[in-house]
Order: C-alpha cells, then sequence, then structure tokens
C-alpha cells in the first residue's frame, strides 16, 4: 500500500489542495483559494519529477504510472496553473469565483484519472469526474447563454456517458475482467470488440470532441466564460486523447481499430476546419480548430503499437497544443469575442497582437514554432504506420488551417485601428500570454528535452 | 575556430530581434543599423568563401544536438552548390538593405522581416539536416507574405495570400517526403542520405512526385507558376529582389541537392519528364512575358523562363551516361542560379527606380527616356542584353553549357533555345518602347540615378560583366562539387 501510494503522490497532493481550496470558498477567500490552487498544482508539477522515469502499475493494475501519466501531469498541471491564472483575470471579484478555481483543480484531478488509468472502471470515473465539473464551469455565468450551453453539454455528456459504459460492459462480459491489459484476449472476437470500441469512441470521442460528436462543443464554449473555454478545449481534451492511447494499445489491432479511428481523424479535421472557415465569432472558430486538433492527435493514436513515434508525437503535439491553445484564448479575452474586434488590433497592442500571430501561425504548423515539432512528429508516426493517406489528408487541411487563422491575423493588420485601447490588461493575463508565447516560440528549438 | 556559418546565419535575425526589442528609434538610424548588418554579413560570406569547399562532400561542417530522440540535429555546411548561393544571397540582401534606406512606412518593421528573411535564406542554403532545412524554407515564406501584404502595392492582400497558400500547399509534400527518407534512415542528417539513398523503388518514386511538386511551385515551373506574376507585381521592389533573386533558388537548390542528389534512381527514370516540363516552362515564360506590356510582369515571366534553363540542365545530368557532360551540365545550371540572380535583381531594382520616379510600370506610358535618364537607361539596356544571353554577360556562359550538354545528351530538348529569340525580341522591344523612340513630354523632369541607387545597381552591373567575361571565378568553385557528386 505504501509503494502503491507513493506512486500517486502528484494526484494525492492536487486532490488535497482541491479539498482546501473548497474549505478556503466556504470561507469567502477567493486569493487564498487562487494561492492555494497555484501551489498546488506546482507542488504536484515538482513531485511528478521522482515518479517520471517509472514504468509500472499499481492497485492491481488498475492504475498507470509510464510515460504517458507521467507526461500527462507535467503537461495537465501548468496548462491548469495557467487556466487559473485566465480564471482569475476573467472572474475577479465575481460571486463564487473560488469555486471556479476548485473545480478547475477538481476536473484536472479526473483529467489526470484519464490519463493514467488502466481499467475500464477508472475511465468509467474519469469520464463522470471530468464531466460533472465542467457542466458546472460552463453554467457558471448564470445566464441563459450559459445554462443553454451547460444544458447541451450535459444532456449530451450524460447520453455520450452511458453509451460507454453500456458498451464496456460488453468488454467485461468478454473477457471477464476490466483491466485493458486483459483486452488481448478480445482478438478473434469481432463483435464484442467492435460494440466496445464504438463505446469507447463514443464516450472519449464525445470529451475529446470528434466528429461526429463535437456538436456540444462550439455552443459549450460560446456560452461559458472564455477562460473555461479555453480550459476545457486543451485539458479535457488532451486527457481523452491519453485515455485513448492507453485504451487502444492494449486493444488487438485485428479488430481494426486503426482504420475506423484514421477515418474519424480524417472527417474531424475536415469537418472542423471547413466550419471553422465561416465562424464570425472567434471563440466558436478557436472551438472549431480545436475539434479539428483533436483530429490531428489521432494521426498518432492510429500508429499506437506500430510506430515507436506515436507516443512521444501525442506528448509532445499536447505540449505544444496547451501552450499555443490557452495563448490564442489568452489574446481573445483581451481582444473580445467577435471578429470584427480584431480589426487593428494588432495596431492597437503590437506585442500582444504579435502573440497571437505566433500562436496561430504555430497551430497552423508552421516551423520553427512548437506546434510544427509537433506535426512533424505526428505526420511521421502516421506514415510509419502505413497512412499514408491520412498524412496527405492532415497536410491538406494544414493549408485550410492556414485559411481558417488568416481570417484573424488579417484584419489585426489590414483595417485601421480603432480607437486607442483602453483597458490595461490584468497582470495574469499578461503571465499567461509570456508564458505560453515563450513556450511556443522556443520549445521547438528546445524540442530534444521531450521523450523520446 | 569560430562557427563562421552559424554566425553569417543568425547575426542578421539577432540584429533584427535587437531593433525589435528596442522600438523608437528613427527610421534612419534603423536603415544604418540594417545596411552595417547585411553588409557585415556580405564581408562574413567572403570570409566562408575563403574557406572553400571539399570535392565529394560539404565543408566547414558546424554541428550541435537538436531532437537527439529523433535524430535531427543543428547542422550546417557548404559545398560548391550552396556557397555561391549564400554569396549571392548576403550580396542581394546587402544591396537590398542599401535601396531600402529611402522608406519611411514602418521601416523598422520591415527591416525586421528583410533580417529575418535573410536567416532564412542563408539557412535555407547551409542547412544540412533536413528537418532544419524545412524550418528555415517556412520561416522565408511567412516573412515573405508579410512583406509583401504589409508594403505591396495596391492589391497586396489578395496576392500575399495566394502566395502564402500555394507555397505552403507546395511545400507540404516536401515534409512528407522528408518524413519518408527519415524513415528509411533513422536520421534526418542529409549527407547520411546523399551518400546512401535511403529509399528506393515506389517508395523513392513517391518521394521524388512530392519533392517536384515542392520545388516546381517555387521555381516556379511551368503549370504551378500562377503565383508568380501575381506576388512579383504585387510586392515592393526589395520583395521582388529577394523573391527573384534569391527565393526562387531554393526551389532550384532543392531541385539539385533534395531530387537528384536523394532519390538518384527515380530522378533518372522520370528524367524525360522533368526535361520536358524544364523545355515547356523556359518556352512558356518567354512567350508569356512577350505578352506583357506591364514591365515588371514582363520580368517576372523572363524568371520562368530563366528558370526552366536550370530545370533543363539539371535533368540533363540526371539523364546523361558521361560523367563530364553531367559536371557541364550541372556547372551551368547552378551558375545560371547566380546570374539569373543577379541579373533579375538588377532587373527588378531598376524597374522599381522608375516606378519610384513615374508611378507606372506599363511600357505605353513612357518613350525616349534613354536622354532623360541616361544611367538608368544604360542600366537597364545592359541588363536586358545580359538577360538575353549576350554572351560576354552573366547568363552567357551559363546557358552555353546548359545547352552544350543538352545538345550532347538529348538533342531534342534543344528547341528551348527558341526561347531565346524570343527573349531577344521582347527586350528589343521593351527598350525601344521605353528608352528609345519619341520622348514622352510628361517625364521631361524625371531625375537620373542618385547616388545611392547606383550604389545599388553598379555592383551589379560589375558582376553581371565579370562572370560573363571571367566565369571560371565560380564555375572552378563550383566544378569542384558537381565533378565528384555521384547520384
Amino acid at each position: 500500500m505504501g509503494r502503491e501510494l507513493s506512486f500517486l503522490i502528484p494526484e494525492l497532493t492536487l486532490a488535497s489542495a482541491a479539498m482546501l481550496m473548497l474549505v478556503a470558498e466556504m470561507l469567502r477567500l477567493p486569493r487564498l483559494v487562487l494561492a492555494l490552487g497555484l501551489a498546488g498544482l506546482a507542488a504536484a508539477t515538482l513531485l511528478t519529477f521522482p515518479v517520471l522515469a517509472a514504468d509500472t502499475t499499481v492497485f492491481g493494475g488498475t492504475y498507470r504510472i509510464d510515460l504517458l501519466s507521467g507526461w500527462a501531469k507535467l503537461i495537465l498541471l501548468p496548462g491548469t496553473a495557467l487556466s487559473l491564472l485566465l480564471a482569475r483575470a476573467e472572474l475577479a471579484g465575481q460571486e463564487r469565483e473560488g469555486s471556479v478555481y476548485a473545480l478547475l483543480c477538481l476536473v484536472t484531478l479526473g483529467a489526470l484519472m484519464l490519463a493514467g488509468g488502466g481499467d475500464m472502471m477508472l475511465l468509467v470515473l474519469g469520464v463522470v469526474l471530468t464531466g460533472l465539473g465542467s457542466f458546472a464551469l460552463v453554467s457558471f455565468p448564470r445566464n441563459d447563454a450559459a445554462t443553454e450551453a451547460g444544458m447541451k453539454y450535459l444532456v449530451f455528456g450524460s447520453v455520450a456517458g452511458a453509451i460507454m459504459i453500456y458498451g464496456l460492459s460488453f468488454w467485461f462480459g468478454g473477457i471477464g475482467s476490466t483491466l485493458y491489459s486483459e483486452l488481448g484476449l478480445l482478438a478473434g472476437r469481432p463483435l464484442i470488440a467492435s460494440i466496445g470500441l464504438l463505446a469507447v469512441i463514443v464516450g472519449l470521442g464525445y470529451k475529446a470532441s470528434l466528429v461526429p460528436f463535437h456538436f456540444w462543443a462550439p455552443d459549450a464554449y460560446d456560452g461559458a466564460p472564455v477562460s473555461v473555454a479555453a480550459y476545457l478545449s486543451v485539458i479535457t481534451k488532451i486527457a481523452a486523447i491519453f485515455a485513448f492511447a492507453q485504451v487502444l494499445r492494449d486493444l488487438p489491432t485485428s479488430t481494426g481499430w486503426p482504420m475506423v479511428i484514421a477515418l474519424l481523424a480524417a472527417a474531424t479535421m475536415t469537418l472542423g476546419y471547413v466550419t471553422a472557415l465561416v465562424q464570425t465569432n472567434v471563440v466558436r472558430l478557436l472551438a472549431y480548430s480545436s475539434v479539428a486538433q483533436a483530429g490531428y492527435f489521432m494521426l498518432a493514436i492510429v500508429a499506437l503499437g506500430v510506430s515507436p513515434l506515436a507516443l512521444p508525437a501525442i506528448i509532445v503535439f499536447g505540449a505544444a497544443y496547451v501552450a499555443m491553445n490557452l495563448g490564442a484564448f489568452a489574446v481573445v479575452m483581451v481582444a473580445g469575442r467577435q471578429l470584427d474586434d480584431f480589426g487593428g488590433f494588432g495596431r492597437r497592442r503590437p506585442l500582444i497582437g504579435l502573440s497571437m500571430v505566433v500562436f496561430l501561425l504555430s497551430l497552423t504548423g508552421i516551423p520553427p514554432l512548437f506546434g510544427f515539432i509537433g506535426k512533424a512528429y505526428l505526420f511521421g508516426a502516421a506514415i510509419e504506420a502505413g497512412f499514408l493517406w491520412l498524412a496527405v489528408i492532415a497536410i491538406l487541411n494544414s493549408v485550410l488551417a492556414l485559411g481558417v487563422y488568416l481570417r484573424i491575423m488579417v484584419p489585426m493588420y489590414a483595417a485601421k485601428a480603432g480607437p486607442a485601447s483602453a483597458a490595461p490588461i490584468a497582470l495574469p493575463l499578461h503571465v499567461v500570454v509570456w508564458v505560453t508565447l515563450i513556450i511556443t516560440l522556443l520549445m521547438g528549438a528546445y524540442a530534444g528535452i521531450l521523450p523520446s | 575556430m569560430l562557427p563562421l556559418l552559424s554566425i553569417t546565419t543568425f547575426l542578421p535575425i539577432t540584429a533584427g530581434l535587437i531593433l525589435m526589442l528596442w522600438p523608437g528609434q528613427s527610421a534612419k538610424a534603423v536603415h544604418a543599423v540594417s545596411i552595417g548588418v547585411t553588409g557585415l554579413t556580405f564581408f562574413l560570406s567572403l570570409a566562408i568563401w575563403a574557406g572553400g569547399v571539399v570535392p565529394g562532400g560539404f565543408a566547414q561542417v558546424e554541428e550541435l544536438d537538436w531532437i537527439p530522440a529523433i535524430n535531427a540535429a543543428y547542422r550546417l555546411g557548404v559545398d560548391g552548390l550552396s556557397l555561391p548561393l549564400v554569396l549571392l544571397t548576403t550580396l542581394l540582401f546587402f544591396l537590398s538593405a542599401i535601396y531600402a534606406a529611402r522608406l519611411n512606412n514602418k521601416a523598422a518593421t520591415f527591416v525586421v522581416l528583410m533580417l529575418m528573411l535573410e536567416t532564412a535564406s542563408l539557412g535555407s542554403f547551409m542547412a544540412l539536416d533536413a528537418l532544419l532545412f524545412y524550418v528555415f524554407f517556412e520561416v522565408s515564406l511567412v516573412g515573405m507574405y508579410f512583406m509583401i501584404a504589409g508594403w505591396g502595392h495596391e492589391d497586396r492582400q489578395r496576392a500575399a495570400l495566394m502566395f502564402f497558400l500555394y507555397t505552403l500547399l507546395g511545400s507540404l509534400p516536401l515534409l512528407l517526403a522528408i518524413l519518408g527518407l527519415y524513415l528509411g534512415s533513422g536520421t534526418f542528417d542529409m549527407r547520411v542520405w546523399i551518400d546512401t539513398p535511403p529509399l528506393t523503388g515506389l517508395a523513392a518514386m513517391l518521394a521524388l512526385i512530392a519533392m517536384l511538386f515542392t520545388f516546381a511551385v517555387k521555381i516556379p515551373s511551368f503549370p504551378v507558376h500562377t503565383w508568380l506574376p501575381a506576388a512579383h507585381v504585387q510586392a515592393p521592389t526589395v520583395g521582388s529582389v529577394i523573391l527573384a533573386g534569391v527565393m526562387l533558388k531554393f526551389g532550384t537548390y532543392g531541385l539539385v541537392r533534395f531530387s537528384l542528389q536523394m532519390t538518384p534512381e527515380a530522378f533518372t527514370k522520370a528524367g524525360v519528364v522533368i526535361l520536358a516540363f524544364g523545355v515547356f516552362s523556359a518556352l512558356y515564360g518567354a512567350f508569356a512575358a512577350l505578352a506583357q506590356t506591364d514591365l515588371k510582369k514582363m520580368v517576372a515571366y523572363t524568371s520562368i523562363n530563366h528558370m526552366g534553363y536550370i530545370v533543363m540542365g539539371v535533368a540533363v545530368a540526371a539523364l546523361a551516361t558521361d560523367p563530364n557532360i553531367r559536371a557541364v551540365a550541372l556547372d551551368g545550371a547552378t551558375l545560371q542560379m547566380i546570374s539569373h540572380g543577379l541579373v533579375t535583381g538588377a532587373l527588378f531594382f531598376l524597374v522599381g527606380m522608375l516606378q519610384d520616379r513615374a508611378h507606372s510600370r506599363e511600357m505605353d506610358d513612357f518613350g525616349g527616356l534613354l536622354g532623360r535618364v541616361p544611367w538608368l537607361g544604360w542600366a537597364f539596356i545592359l541588363s536586358a542584353f545580359a538577360s538575353l544571353g549576350l554572351p560576354g554577360l552573366a547568363h552567357f556562359p551559363a546557358e552555353f553549357q546548359i545547352f552544350l550538354a543538352t545538345l550532347q545528351a538529348q538533342p531534342w530538348a534543344i528547341i528551348a533555345i527558341l526561347a531565346i529569340v524570343v527573349t531577344a525580341g521582347l527586350y528589343l522591344r521593351s527598350i525601344a518602347k521605353v528608352f528609345l523612340g519619341e520622348p514622352n513630354k510628361k517625364w521631361l523632369a524625371m531625375p537620373d540615378l542618385d547616388r545611392g541607387e547606383k550604389w545599388v545597381i553598379i555592383p551589379l552591373l560589375v558582376l553581371i560583366i565579370l562572370i560573363g567575361v571571367a566565369p571560371s571565378i565560380l564555375i572552378d568553385l563550383i566544378h569542384i562539387t558537381m565533378a565528384s557528386m555521384n547520384f
């Protein structure tokens, strides 16, 4: 027991911090809640390093301490810290402000369970834990739009979760165990294997907003506070993708799942960007762009077990995606939600405008930015696994992506500057923009420190 | 030992970053820094020239770890193909910086972009790591996009967008090919790929097709050339000079470095098709240029013609069996890249100077300018004669070698020589319309070149003549590599 718990110190740290945050929130001390959250996340991140090199399981194989779960912590915990700062910049002074911070930390705890889970029960728990917190976060503003968004998200989530649990029961019936590591027994039993696979795709595909389970995302992001949208677009999405990797790498490829995922990936990338092309609301545009980016992640998922580049690809692109997408949302918080708000923005705020250009070019995959390194890994993994056609579709979509992101970039410099910007930018927002900018700019050159 | 290659590559962008982080200086100070830095870079490149190249490989190699997990590293080096291009790049950027000194509209940003482009261009030519090459290659696209979009003429937004989408779509297949070569060899080291081509058979052919697409867009070769006239016409003068003089060379450089050297078997198999595209581009470019009345567009189309000869030279080298002919063809193709950079650079500068004065590029708007602006006129006439391949000027030795090799290896392709007649016709027509004939009264007050402009144009004219009469100063260097190139 002691050994097992010692591997879970980062999770336990975060859980304790979240409990303390709830207590502090009851005392109506939002700044203390924020401080506790940031300290807990920082401590949990640092405590991850001692267990990073481990490759083992705890609690009878149900929880994995491996490369994926280790890097999930190093990506998701700092990402959550940045989200807390975004939330602080947006919601400071509002009632129940502290609850947002506490909920964010709790959802991240669920995200870690998804990323480290080695068991179907843990998968269900992770989906529920991330789901419940997210519903509440989306409806935080308590206006009509937010309530509608939260409601849609809840209904969609409940149905998807129920389908997933139902399908997983087939796998359990087929192999007599809930451990992923036993999934190899499904080889040669295509019917059971595919019902469970379908269920996992519904449950996790909804969380990762894969087409056709993405409909909730634009509405939820648009109704929610921008900081919550930013958080949902990176943390829960990446957790779902890590969970995909944990499940599918144990599922025999003879069940044909790589082809299914590849088709979904192609549809997700294309539909995401095509729909993004016609948006006039930047939050919705970024929502569809994040749908498309989920499709890119799938390039590595299809290569699991075949290409040694697959796991590094998920981790590298995951880290890049957190930085550039959070950065882009942070700039939206400065500029405004509508595309028109970006007219002349680059002239009003040269440095923040320039960072937006960097984030968007990185999302497109232009070198030497971090996003490019991630995409190079993804393309390499897919080609090595024999999915050249998927890599070609991904590459064609990169051109579409440029079209999408240029719709924000061009008005930033083309249009005449509007009124000289009024409100000063909150300090936490500055911190988020600068941190994500530096990571996006420089991690391309220092990609060597990421895992192989 | 100083890492001379890295210093040369990164000096411009370092200066650019300092300018960016230290805003608020006058345009004059910014231009002084830009001229100083590009000048220093030019002298550094001369020092690299003094370091020389070695047969059968790369000289002055510099290496640093980058992503050891996938064997990608920071690797720079030069050979007889890249060194002349490096010299051309630093020279053209130096002259562009001098020319740009008259620009006051957002001067600091413009200079930063120009310095970034110089680093990207030098890095592209010197990179010995395919991933690093791709990084520099794409950065140059972004830089050029912002240069056209920010400082171009009337319809700049559309032209810039077309340029960006076209070349991004064009460059992504190269990434696929690079990944394919990587998966075949386990490293991004271009030297390994050149020594032992990692792909064979169908995989090599697919990689070649992907690369040819990328480089054909960049060169540009028919039928993917349509972005070039739009981009050139809208680009600011400096942008046109850099685009035509330096960035088009990425295409031909890549054609030799990647397509020919890394997938040699497939290239030989596809050689006749590539040659046919080269011949057609050369002819098409000449005839399309003949149909233009806009001077800048005309020069842009002649680029397609001249770059077509380079494609021909490379294809002939692949098809020839005699090693001497191969070397002659590649020597000619490489020299043609330099000649084209100098001559077309000069022509774009001169058209830009004319446009600065008249705000027009239409041939019919002018007439009899030679008496009015003799410096501008004679410089244009000399450059035009060089461009049409007059013996004694820069293009002649290059095109002569290409045609000589073509005649021996693939005689049918010599029909491309027809294009020279067409080019001669179109240049003589433009000279007649703009500089000879009845003087147009509108331009009686047109001033001749000032001192700054002469500083820009004279070095180019001197080099055009020098390479025309003594091509050996470059051929000797180029030949060291080309004579020892196995593919």
